[in-house]
Order: structure tokens, then C-alpha cells, then sequence
């Protein structure tokens, strides 16, 4: 019985390792246009997206789109990333990636310095290599598909939330990891333009909460109990969003404290329907896979992208040629209003 | 005192129970004093910075700003407690993370998918902690591979379970079912919030048994030499399998009060790093991380220091990474007092 068990399994890794083995071959030749023995092979680049992590709801949401914008332009969308944001784990799945010798590499690096010789690595490989959502500046990346631009977040939170608090008052902001490069510049466009648009409103104090949503409430409440004066709250990323709406709604001061932040819109909406939060800064996640699945076909082709590309189903996308940025456009804004539109 | 023949070796020390003791010794000899001097110390400490935090922010001491705090510490001072007998007995559990985010999205994904009530949503919750809970006794009570390696093999486990459950996905709309045991009006009764009333009521239970009945004293019987214990006709398996059930099943109940604070939508980061939490909690309260010794008082007494230093911190206007500086120091000051304070005992 054990023997056979012993058996089974040793059959079964060998199996594994045929494919495996099938699977290198197999794409290694893509590359040069006769992958997998199909007749289309030829014309349908494969494109290969690497997330931070795998799992979470945005970037699932950015796979979605990714998918349905390959099925339409043609090509194949590959996508897997690390169960946990580590840079090693993130690293081992680029490596199988150039191993595959797939046409088109997207990388949301963990971190951007370590991922940087890898792509070299990819590249030397004759891959086109990319990254969106988070940019890796220092590397040989040939264009960075950028969800919004850092002035373009910080300072339509800042709109949203002066809006809502009618232009004055004091409010603190529960961002999330200190070391958040993305978070970190954000929350400097806030200060700056606050200070420059708002000058009777005043930021009193930034206040970290990691990406625990109990903890996040717990710290918006204690900022809302230190300061009776403050009317305004910022969750600066997608678990602090919704759990600064949840410590005014369970203070009982929905309408006296205003909150905004970056939240999905499924989690923002029972918050933005009870107006415990005013407004939800985001992008809309779905287009910048999208987006990516459409940069990765112009880099397959070879072919340039003008200054104001022309994307299908997506308006306003610009590009930048000197620094190689191309940019979904305007972040959107979630309100009560609009929220039910999207499913993620 | 005739609740235990017990006498584990160095058994002059402070917590071992005898019946066998000399004529000249008094019953405050038999037991540990009902409040250690580190739960004393504990107890000035957390008196001193409500009373410093009171007078640097006016808001620190008002309903609005307690009840807060004391429903933040609930989930780690009651899995503190099991954490604590497990610890007592020698062993570890550092997959009371993972056993909260598996009994919380299931008990939300159920509360979603059915509208399950109060009633049943916190049985389901409390089953599924005691169902892993009972997989970590099994594996260590009958094992025989130390608690430490078992718990991370099942923190991994499990946090898989969880994950499959999950989806890729995040669980949303979860109803405020469990907003009973939230900081919100619904979560208080008389201004007293019953997340908080429930958690002292079971540390309350929990300190009883372990100090005043046989079976409690048997727990650190067994953390303090399991084989003189297993000599002595302590049921050393049946101790040790309980300790881990207990735990998961407080942790299980923990998970509707990370619900209840949580938000409407739940990550699958949930519980992630908690079981350090639990432990620095554990430790800070003065139970010896060797075995053998410790209080529940203690525990929830450490978890309420270190909501107090994060609250603290927060109200201050401090900047964030403080409190990991001032819990780092609260560990390392305790374990040296535990250090010193065997020391002291076997020179003399």
C-alpha cells in the first residue's frame, strides 16, 4: 500500500516535471513566433504580468482587465505573483518568466532597487521588459504604465476632502506602511497643496497604521478623541479608507468629521451611502490592467506610442516620451453617486 | 491546601503547591501572592500613564476615548489568556493568527451569504477556533515534536484553509451582526462595553481555576517537569491537548471582536502577526516563557499596557514607531525581571 502510494507520487513529479520541462521548450520558442504548435502563434505575443502580490482584490481586478484587453487585441495574458508582497518570492516567479522566454514582462515590484538586475536579466533575454502600477526608475524598464499621477491623487484627495468640509478646519491623515514610497509622496502633494490652495485648513497630524484595518480605526479614534477640533479624516490606502469611515460611523460622528481615502469601491460603499465618508480616491483598476495588456502589445510590435496614444474603451491616456511614462489619466472619484458601478 | 501532592523540582519556588510541606511553613508560602510583584508593577505603570495621558490630553480620560482603548485590547488579552496556559505548560501557540482569520471569514462569509443572527454567528466562530484548536492539541499531545514547530507548520495550515476560502478576494458587506461587541453605542451597555465585560469575566474564570482548583495547578505541574508531573498522576496529554482547545477556541471568539472593531469588508490579511502581539502581551504580563509560572491577571494587564502606548502615542501627536520602541523595551525589561527574579531564587 505505502509502496504504491510511493509510486504514484514519484510518477506524478516526474509528470510535473515533463510539463515543466515541455513549458520552457515550449515558450523559449515563442519568442521567436511558433509557440505551442498553433497556428496563431505567430501574431499573438504572450505577455506576462507580475504583481506584488496575488489574491488581494486590485490586483485581480487589474488581471480581469488585463485578460479582457488580450482577448480583444490578441494576444495571451499570463499572470502570477507571490502570496505575500515579498521581494524574494516576487523575484523566483520573474525568473521563471524569463525562463518561459515570454514576449512581454509587467513587474509591480516589491521593491524596485533588488527587481532592477533581474529585468536587466530579462532583458539580456530579448524580453520586453515593463512595469506598472509601481515603477522600478533605476532599472532598464522601457515604459512604466502609471495608474495616476502623484499630484494628480494628493491633490484630488485634498479637493474631495476640502469639499466636504467646505474649504477649513484641521484634519489628520492614518496612511499606512512609513516606508510606502507611492503613500509617502502622496501625503507631500497633500501638505503642499493645502497649504498653497486651502490656507485656512491644516494637516495636524500623519499617523501610521500598517495595512490593518482595526488597527487604522483604532488610530482614527484616537486621533478624533485627542483632537475635538478636527473635522477631517484621510485613510491614505485601501484598508485605512474604510476604517476611518468606520471610527466616525461607530463615534457617532458621521457629518461632523468629514473622511476621504483611497478605498476599492466595494469596500467604500456602505460608508459612502451612510456619508461616513464623503468621497473614495482611486483609479479605475480594471482599465489600468487594460492599459498594460495594450502597452504590452505596442512593445511586442516594436512600435512607438504617440503623446496621446489611442487606447480602445480608454479616453485621455497620455504619454510621456522622455521619462517613458504612460499614464492612465485623471484618478476617479467614487461617491455615492457612482460607486455601484463597479464590482471590485 | 490539600488540592495537590505536587511538587516539581525546585519546588521551594514560589508557585509549586504542596501538601507535604514542613510545619514551619505558612499558607502564604503555598501559593504565589494573589498579585505578583510584576502585576504590581504593571498596575502602577498603566495607573501612571492614564494619569500623565489624562493631563496631557484633557480627552485621554472620557468615555469616548476608554471604552475605545479597553474594546482594542479585547482580542489579544483573551486569546492572552489560553496563550497563557499554553505557555504555563511549557509550550507555544503561534498559530492563533491564522486561527483568527480562519474562523472570521468564515463566520462573515456565512453572516454575508445567509444573514446569520448574533446567536449563531458567535457559536460558528468559536467552533472553528476549538475545531483547530483541537488539530494543534492532537498534534501535541500526541506528537511529540515541540509546540513551536507543530504551530508553525499549522499557522501555515491554516492561513492556507483561510486563503482558500477567501479567493482572491476580499469578503464584503458583511452585515453589523457582531456590532454587539463593537466601540459603538451598540457594543456598550450602561457605557460598559461587552466586548470587554466578556473578556474580564473569562480571565476572572480562567485565574480562578488555574490558581485555586487541582486541575488548574496541574497545567503548571506540567510546564514546570512533565515527566515528574506525568509521575505524580497528572493526565499530562489531557493537560496539554486542552490548553491548545482552549486557546482556539478563545481565539475563535476573538475572531467576532476583530469582525466588530474591523470594517465592512474583510482582507485576507486578517490576523496576520497577531499571535506576536498575544505573545508580547503574554510575556509583558510575567508568565515565564520557559513554563512552570504565570498569571492570567498578568496578561490582560500587558495587553491593556500596550493598547495604552499605542493610544498614547496616537493622542500625543508622537510619531508612530514609538510604541514598537516602547513595547521592544516593555519584553526585554520583563524578561530580565523574570530572569532576575530566578536568579534570586536559586541563590538563596
Amino acid at each position: 500500500m505505502r509502496a504504491h502510494r510511493y509510486t504514484t507520487l514519484a510518477a506524478g513529479l516526474a509528470a510535473a516535471s515533463l510539463v515543466l520541462a515541455g513549458c520552457g521548450e515550449g515558450s523559449g520558442g515563442s519568442a521567436t513566433g511558433d509557440s505551442g504548435g498553433e497556428g496563431g502563434g505567430d501574431d499573438q505575443p504572450t505577455i506576462a504580468f507580475v504583481p506584488k502580490l496575488q489574491g488581494i482584490p486590485y490586483f485581480e481586478a487589474m488581471n480581469t482587465g488585463g485578460e479582457q484587453a488580450c482577448e480583444e487585441l490578441g494576444c495571451e495574458w499570463l499572470y502570477q505573483g507571490p502570496v505575500e508582497a515579498d521581494a524574494a518570492a516576487q523575484a523566483d516567479i520573474v525568473r521563471s518568466y524569463i525562463q518561459q522566454g515570454v514576449d512581454v514582462l509587467f513587474v509591480a515590484p516589491n521593491d524596485p532597487d533588488s527587481m532592477a538586475p533581474l529585468l536587466q536579466q530579462a532583458a539580456d533575454a530579448g524580453i520586453a521588459v515593463a512595469t506598472t502600477d509601481t515603477d522600478a526608475p533605476d532599472s532598464v524598464r522601457e515604459v512604466f504604465v502609471s495608474q495616476a499621477s502623484t499630484e494628480g491623487i494628493g491633490q484630488t484627495l485634498t479637493d474631495e476632502l476640502m469639499q466636504a468640509m467646505g474649504g477649513s478646519g484641521r484634519y489628520a491623515i492614518v496612511s499606512c506602511g512609513e516606508t510606502a514610497e507611492n503613500l509617502n509622496s502622496w501625503i507631500e502633494v497633500q501638505r503642499e497643496y493645502t497649504q498653497s490652495e486651502y490656507p485656512d485648513a491644516e494637516i495636524t497630524d500623519v499617523v501610521y497604521a500598517g495595512e490593518d484595518q482595526t488597527v487604522a480605526t483604532q488610530m482614527a479614534t484616537d486621533l478624533m478623541n485627542s483632537d475635538p477640533s478636527l473635522t477631517g479624516l484621510v485613510g491614505e490606502c485601501t484598508s485605512s479608507a474604510p476604517g476611518v469611515a468606520q471610527a466616525v460611523r461607530d463615534a457617532g460622528k458621521i457629518g461632523q468629521v468629514q473622511t476621504v481615502g483611497l478605498g476599492t469601491p466595494n469596500s467604500m460603499a456602505p460608508y459612502l451611502e451612510d456619508g461616513s465618508a464623503a468621497a473614495s480616491v482611486l483609479w479605475d483598476v480594471e482599465a489600468l490592467g487594460e492599459l498594460t495588456a495594450w502597452a504590452g502589445t505596442q512593445l511586442a510590435a516594436g512600435e512607438e506610442i504617440s503623446a496621446s496614444p489611442d487606447v480602445p474603451g480608454i479616453e485621455g491616456v497620455t504619454y510621456d516620451a522622455e521619462n517613458n511614462v504612460l499614464l492612465l489619466g485623471d484618478p476617479l472619484v467614487l461617491t455615492a453617486d457612482n460607486v455601484g458601478e463597479y464590482d471590485y | 491546601m490539600s488540592n495537590s501532592t505536587l511538587t516539581p523540582p525546585g519546588g521551594a519556588g514560589s508557585t509549586a503547591v504542596s501538601g507535604r510541606d514542613g510545619p514551619g511553613r505558612g499558607r502564604g508560602r503555598v501559593l504565589p501572592p494573589p498579585v505578583t510583584s510584576q502585576e504590581t508593577v504593571l498596575i502602577v505603570v498603566i495607573a501612571l500613564l492614564w494619569l500623565v495621558l489624562s493631563l496631557a490630553t484633557p480627552a485621554f480620560f472620557t468615555a469616548g476615548s476608554i471604552v475605545p482603548l479597553l474594546v482594542a485590547t479585547t482580542p489579544i488579552a483573551l486569546i492572552g489568556i489560553g496563550m497563557t496556559i499554553v505557555i504555563i505548560t511549557g509550550g507555544i501557540d503561534v498559530s492563533v493568527g491564522s486561527i483568527v482569520m480562519v474562523a472570521s471569514v468564515i463566520t462573515a462569509q456565512t453572516m454575508v451569504d445567509t444573514g446569520l443572527p448574533l446567536v449563531l454567528a458567535v457559536p460558528l466562530s468559536i467552533a472553528v477556533g476549538g475545531v483547530l484548536g483541537l488539530v494543534n492539541g492532537v498534534l501535541i499531545a500526541y506528537g511529540r515534536v515541540h509546540a513551536i514547530i507543530i504551530t508553525f507548520g499549522t499557522l501555515n495550515l491554516f492561513r492556507f484553509v483561510g486563503l482558500q476560502i477567501f479567493g482572491s478576494s476580499t469578503v464584503e458587506g458583511i452585515p453589523r451582526t457582531l456590532n454587539f461587541f463593537g466601540r459603538g453605542d451598540a457594543g456598550r451597555t450602561l457605557g460598559i462595553p461587552h466586548a470587554f465585560l466578556i473578556t474580564i469575566v473569562i480571565a476572572a474564570l480562567a485565574w480562578y481555576y488555574l490558581r485555586h482548583t487541582a486541575g488548574g495547578r496541574h497545567f503548571y505541574a506540567v510546564g514546570g517537569d512533565a515527566n515528574a508531573a506525568r509521575l505524580a498522576g497528572v493526565a499530562v496529554r489531557a493537560r496539554v491537548l486542552s490548553a491548545y482547545v482552549v486557546t482556539g477556541l478563545l481565539a475563535g471568539l476573538a475572531a467576532c471582536f476583530v469582525l466588530a472593531q474591523g470594517t465592512s469588508s474583510l482582507a485576507a490579511n486578517v490576523g496576520s502577526g497577531l499571535e506576536l502581539a498575544v505573545i508580547a502581551a503574554v510575556v509583558i504580563g510575567g508568565t515565564s516563557i520557559t513554563g512552570g509560572r504565570g498569571s492570567v491577571l498578568g496578561t490582560v494587564l500587558g495587553a491593556l499596557l500596550v493598547q495604552t502606548v499605542a493610544t498614547g502615542v496616537t493622542q500625543l501627536g508622537w510619531p508612530t514607531q514609538l510604541s514598537s520602541l516602547f513595547v521592544g523595551v516593555f519584553i526585554i525589561v520583563a524578561v530580565g525581571a523574570d530572569l532576575l527574579r530566578r536568579r534570586t531564587r536559586s541563590d538563596s
